[in-house]
């Protein structure tokens, strides 16, 4: 339970960060998904409570710092946690590079299922078309932070938190 | 499956979230709460790291003006250098002084009328337009309360939590104003397209209006006030199938580099 605070708080002030700094700087193009990688690590790695908590956290977390619908970043991270808990034994992650190619993955299957929610409930999704255009930049993107954030979680793990 | 209990809750969750999604009465009401209780943790933190990262943004747009005035003109690039160096902090606070001052004598005019707010971060999703402004319902900031520059019109209040407050900007594609072409009787909808650009609907070929048209409020859509300036008029298409042209628009904020807003009272 420690160590999923550790990283729920370590996310909150990376989330936090992203949205005043990216602000201040000209990039609009490129914007990392930085809970994802949380979900994805917890739900690998430590177990299927913990990436729950750090699923439903994230996802009240972006809800909280963006102007998506009302239950639509819950319902993409929860969908991702459980999409993770059932890939566990089918997909190896065995180094950051892998870590960061699962992350993209997770921001595609993010970004469908946001659409696919739009359409069903409402017939129609005005965001389409942006949703789409960032839908490969932004997993690009999230892919490549990821490698940090992986570095980041096993450096805590080593130095602070018990190796389990 | 080793934890069937975490995978049952997490399919409870999904549904609720999907009954949130849906706007169902009982569901937003512990929706609230939650979101509610995690917003009185990033409201201070949102505010806090705003400021220094503030100058951050100023050390990198000072940079790429120095790219650009060393294309321009090589004879002056060292000496622009020496002189941004040198004055590095005093250009930015004449900047916000000239900027405040243009906000003060707005606030002015109706003193008691609007709320000045800084911004302090974006939205975290590239997918939606909105800005976090350090303003909340404890300053009286309510939803739908309009949110304008000197420049002209940003956006309008969303989601007031109670230190910090969401804007959505007039860019962003759930955005319709409902404007006038000034001076003329022209009268469409303005809507973000979730780029720089924004599209004027429902503007009929044979009506009034050209490239370099300036677009007001009509004040009609009971939420932005008349008269507010958006935009102005960049691209007319009349070769458009069906009787309506295509018509961007570009407006007079720029949004991503907003550091001052005024939130209209109502």
């Amino acid at each position: 339970m420690i160590k999923v605070s550790v990283y729920a708080a370590v996310g909150l002030i990376l989330t936090i960060l992203e949205s005043s700094l990216l602000y201040s700087l000209p990039i609009e193009f490129f914007k990392p998904d930085l809970g994802i990688p949380f979900i994805v690590y917890t739900s690998f790695f430590l177990g299927p409570r913990e990436g729950l908590i750090t699923a439903v956290f994230v996802g009240i977390m972006q809800e909280l710092l963006s102007a998506a619908p009302a239950g639509a970043m819950i319902f993409t991270k929860v969908s991702i946690f459980l999409l993770c808990v059932f890939m566990k034994r089918k997909i190896y992650i065995d180094s950051r590079y892998s870590f960061a190619f699962g992350c993209s993955g997770a921001v595609l299957v993010d970004s469908f299922l946001f659409l696919s929610l739009s359409l069903l409930t409402k017939g129609q999704s005005n965001d389409f078309g942006n949703v789409v255009f960032y839908a490969i930049p932004n997993a690009i993107f999230t892919g490549f932070v990821s490698l940090f954030i992986f570095s980041l979680i096993e450096f805590l793990n080593v130095r602070y938190l018990d190796r389990q | 499956m080793k934890n069937p209990v975490v995978i049952i809750v997490a399919g409870i969750i999904l549904v609720c979230s999907f009954f949130v999604f849906t706007h169902t009465g009982v569901f937003m009401r512990g929706y609230s709460t939650a979101k509610n209780a995690l917003g009185e943790i990033t409201g201070p933190v949102l505010r806090v790291i705003g400021k220094p990262f503030e100058l951050v943004g100023y050390v990198f747009s000072s940079y790429f003006n120095l790219i650009r005035t060393n294309k321009e003109n090589e004879v002056l690039r060292s000496r622009v250098d020496v002189l941004q160096l040198q004055n590095q902090k005093i250009p930015e606070l004449e900047q916000e002084n000239r900027r405040l001052k243009t906000l003060l004598n707005l606030m002015e005019q109706r003193p008691k009328t609007m709320i000045a707010a800084r911004v302090v971060g974006e939205d975290v999703k590239n997918w939606f337009k909105c800005i976090i402004i350090d303003k909340g319902t404890n300053h009286g900031v309510r939803e739908k309360m309009p949110v304008i520059t000197s420049r002209g019109l940003v956006g309008q209040v969303v989601d007031p939590n109670r230190l910090v407050t969401k804007v959505m900007v007039i860019n962003d594609t759930s955005s319709s104003v409902d404007v006038y072409v000034d001076g003329k009787n022209t009268r469409g909808i303005l809507e973000g397209t979730g780029q720089t650009l924004l599209k004027l609907k429902y503007i009929r070929k044979n009506d009034e209006i050209e490239i370099g048209d300036r677009l007001i409020t009509s004040g009609k859509d009971s939420i932005y006030p008349k008269g507010l300036a958006t935009g102005i008029v960049t691209t007319v298409n009349l070769n458009k199938p069906g009787i309506f042209a295509d018509v961007d628009v570009m407006p007079f904020n720029n949004f991503k580099r907003l550091e001052e807003v005024l939130i209209v009272k109502r």
